[in-house]
């Protein structure tokens, strides 16, 4: 029977390379999409890490003066703007609405990353870096899985304390307890770059995906800011995360860059609630999402109504043939298993070709952040909705084929 | 002769209904997304209100600094600016303004925001914008640092209603200012003129833009005709290859004066050097992504055309039987598909002009008015044409290979 189906469609191949070559485009499109879909739901799924309501996020710019050649001029010096910072947030701390405050380099769902590696042992692991103060965990509520947040006693440690997610803890030290494990990168290759200070980390978190429920897992690692004598240009934060009793309305943000406007006129300072930088991000990426499928929808839609069309023309120039079938003894059955058999086996011509191409995407690593779950998954959901297609377009043209008595079909002109 | 085949050419559209709506189905829906996709890119890049003397403006968008360890991409910097930009020759005006930035006002406890652009008073005289109230700032306002501002009709409706806004005074960034100009909205895709609250550059909070080489700014040159902007890009290239590096990290300095075309090249293809076929690339590309989006409704629409032909065989026969040439034949089945092309291509303007109509009404890009310009209208009647011709090739060669004998008995192959 296979065998025969396949005599079938080989004599009729250069009118059916074409429908093979349509089905296999439909199914490049199909599969893109599907894996763009199922990579933002498996996101979805994965826990946030962070607590955004009831916080705002303050960024503030500093627009400091530079010394004529570079640096800072003394008024300037880091020190002293950590001092003013620490001024501010003690301003904010005494809001009666506040609940916490903490600086941090990059706040919740803002529009830019820090990316950043270290080699340890000859591996490169890569990771988002962030750089936080010793209320940021109570004031995002993250979820401290082991050890713990930054405090005081970290205060002139002889290491840098860090605290990583539990993916960048998995990678750098297997089952292992990751708390209280020092990170020591391995020296430069060119001996005129410093060295890079030994990290201990202190604590794990869950999870801290700042860009949001659509963005991928990623390697964190944070180190702590700590505003003092000792700070240093880099350490100096760009946000401040503000957490406020549940309930606080808009008029709490007025007053509150009120009060760092006045305290702060050469400073600027833009508060938003963190629900409505959320609500901005995901704006910015729901239309492209739906514009692709809205295109994609459109562009099956046209397969399936062309190839019904190609099948109806094609079963009507061989009614004369159905028909000699039927006089042989074919029954309905027969027929219409012929027509639908006839187009799977093109199908699955297409959809081979189709598996080898996507598969070089895990394969290659195209892009690193899906996983080849998500792939397979994608992949598997293609496959189906391309033999569904297939059946969908066959089906009318099959019922045409034996609409006709088999006496009427061998007098076909 | 053309007559003739125009007239058969509908007869054969009329004679299978169902067949021709599939067609255009297909046609129409494709030169949609297509017309729909070359009216987002004529909105972006095309000469609009207020920026009508596109033709001889040139922006110098940002610069990257490169060294052997570090790259530093920012907007153009006030010094970059202010000392290599100004007194070009064939440059009649030079100006300058601020990259958007999002701020924040609380006029009656609400939170309004604004994109906030600071400029120099030239800005109002490179690019034509509409008054709606009063007028722009002066030179002399940017000169003493007033505390003026020209602001858009949107900003108007959400600080004061729809009432006269001139001589009143918005609160925006923790300063104040007096209205001295209303304008007509600017769409969120023009970076040179789109924004909410215009203030003299001067009103800055403090004097640190005036220190920068990189950041904040971008710098527009006025030509005084279109043949000057080589000469003009050429010159200032020099200068900025010969400016001193602001820190010795950097060996070189980048920043062109460009196009907003080029820039976006820029973006795509790598920004470290003046290399200047990537404007021609980023056309490549576009033209590229075009015609693989065609890819799969051709397919389809040679797959159907090939189909119908061999409906048409003994039509085929007895024209070649009486000595029609192969040329004529393919001539004809290519004008009947060009035919076809163009009555889905004013299917596909319709429906473009109420999808265009949807985009502008959602608000998706922010004060975009999205149409069909005249413009847009002979891109969309070059793609009818580009793909009537590509789906018709194919199966017309099919159709005049067909063999007289066997054409003329029906059989087709």
């Amino acid at each position: 029977m296979i065998r025969h189906l396949l005599r079938i469609v080989w004599n009729r191949r250069r009118a059916n390379a074409l429908i093979a070559l349509e089905l296999l485009l439909s199914f490049l499109v199909l599969a893109a999409v599907v894996t763009m879909a199922v990579y933002l739901l498996d996101n979805y799924r994965q826990p946030l890490g962070f607590v955004y309501e009831d916080v705002w996020s303050v960024r503030i710019a500093m627009n400091v003066i530079d010394a004529p050649g570079g640096g800072a001029l003394p008024e300037n010096a880091p020190a002293r703007r950590a001092e003013r910072l620490n001024t501010l947030m003690g301003l904010l701390r005494d809001m009666p609405e506040v609940v916490s405050v903490s600086p941090v380099n990059d706040a919740p769902y803002s529009q830019s990353s820090w990316e950043s590696e270290v080699d340890v042992g000859g591996r490169r692991y890569t990771f988002s870096a962030n750089r936080a103060g010793d209320q940021f965990a109570a004031t995002m509520r993250l979820t401290v899985t082991r050890g713990r947040w930054f405090d005081a006693s970290d205060d002139g440690a002889a290491w840098e304390p860090v605290v990583v997610n539990e993916r960048l803890a998995r990678e750098l030290f297997g089952g292992q307890d990751p708390v209280g494990r020092t990170i020591q990168p391995d020296p430069p290759k060119d001996a005129t770059e410093p060295a890079a200070s030994a990290m201990r980390v202190v604590g794990v978190i869950s999870d801290y995906r700042k860009a949001g429920e659509f963005s991928p897992q990623s390697n964190w690692l944070f180190y702590r800011t700590s505003l003092g004598p000792s700070t240093r240009v880099f350490g100096l934060p760009r946000y401040f995360v503000v957490r406020a009793k549940p309930g606080t309305q808009a008029a709490f943000e007025a007053r509150l860059v009120e009060r760092l406007n006045t305290s702060a006129p050469d400073m600027s300072f833009r508060a938003r609630p963190l629900v409505l930088a959320r609500a901005t991000m995901l704006r910015g990426d729901l239309p492209v999402l739906a514009a692709y499928a809205l295109v994609a929808a459109f562009l099956l839609a046209m397969v399936v109504l062309g190839l019904t069309g190609v099948l109806w023309l094609t079963v009507t120039q061989r009614t004369r043939e159905i028909g000699l079938r039927r006089a042989k003894g074919a029954t309905i059955r027969d027929i219409r298993h012929q027509v639908l058999g006839e187009v799977l086996v093109i199908a699955t011509a297409a959809v081979a070709a189709g598996i080898v191409i996507v598969a070089q995407f895990p394969l290659l690593d195209v892009v690193a952040t899906i996983s080849t779950g998500v792939y397979a998954a994608g992949l598997v959901i293609s496959v189906a909705c391309i033999y569904l297609l297939s059946i969908a377009c066959a089906w009318a043209p099959s019922r045409l084929a034996t609409s006709l008595p088999p006496a009427e079909a061998l007098r076909y002109e | 002769m053309l007559k003739n085949y125009l007239l058969l050419a509908w007869r054969v559209l009329l004679r299978r209904r169902f067949f021709t709506a599939i067609s255009l189905f297909g046609i129409s829906l494709t030169l949609v997304v297509l017309m729909v996709a070359t009216a987002l890119l004529d909105h972006t890049f095309a000469p609009m209100a207020p920026e009508v003397r596109q033709d001889r403006t040139l922006v110098i968008f940002n610069g990257t600094l490169v060294g052997p360890h570090s790259t530093w991409r920012d907007g153009a910097g006030f010094q970059l600016i202010d000392r290599y930009a100004r007194n070009l020759s064939n440059v009649e005006r030079v100006a300058m303004i601020s990259f958007p930035e999002d701020v924040f006002s609380y006029p009656g406890g609400t939170r309004v925001q604004s994109s906030l652009r600071r400029s120099d008073a030239e800005y109002w005289r490179i690019l034509d914008f509409e008054f709606l109230e009063g007028g722009p700032f002066a030179d002399q306002d940017v000169r003493n640092g007033s505390r003026v501002a020209v602001i858009n009709a949107a900003t108007r409706d959400r600080f004061f209603g729809a009432a006269p806004a001139v001589g009143r005074w918005i609160d925006a960034d923790g300063q104040r200012f007096r209205v001295v100009g209303v304008v007509a909205n600017v769409s969120a895709s023009r970076p040179v003129s789109t924004g909410d609250i215009f203030v003299p550059y001067t009103t800055a909070k403090t004097d640190a833009y005036k220190t920068r080489l990189l950041g904040g700014f971008m710098g527009i040159l006025l030509g005084r005709s279109p043949a000057d902007l080589p000469g003009i890009k050429a010159e200032f290239a020099s200068r900025v290859a010969s400016a001193p590096m602001p820190d010795k990290d950097y060996e070189h300095l980048y920043a062109p004066a460009e196009t907003y075309f080029e820039s976006v090249a820029a973006d795509t293809f790598g920004q470290r050097n003046d290399d200047t076929t990537r404007a021609e690339r980023l056309w490549i590309a576009i033209v590229g992504a075009a015609l693989l989006f065609l890819l799969l409704p051709t397919v389809n629409l040679v797959n159907l055309n090939v189909s119908r032909i061999m409906e048409r065989a003994s039509e085929i026969g007895v024209r070649k039987a009486f000595g029609a040439s192969t040329g004529t034949l393919v001539t004809q089945f290519i004008v009947e598909n060009v035919m076809l092309t163009l009555l889905g291509g004013a299917i596909g303007f319709v429906l473009s002009a109420v999808a265009l109509k949807a985009i502008t009404a959602a608000e998706l890009i922010e004060h975009a008015r999205l149409a069909i310009n005249g413009r847009v209208f002979l891109y969309g009647l070059g793609l009818s044409l580009v793909f009537g011709l590509l789906s018709g090739v194919y199966p017309a060669w099919r159709m005049a290979r067909l063999n007289p004998v066997a054409a003329l008995k029906g059989v087709g192959r």
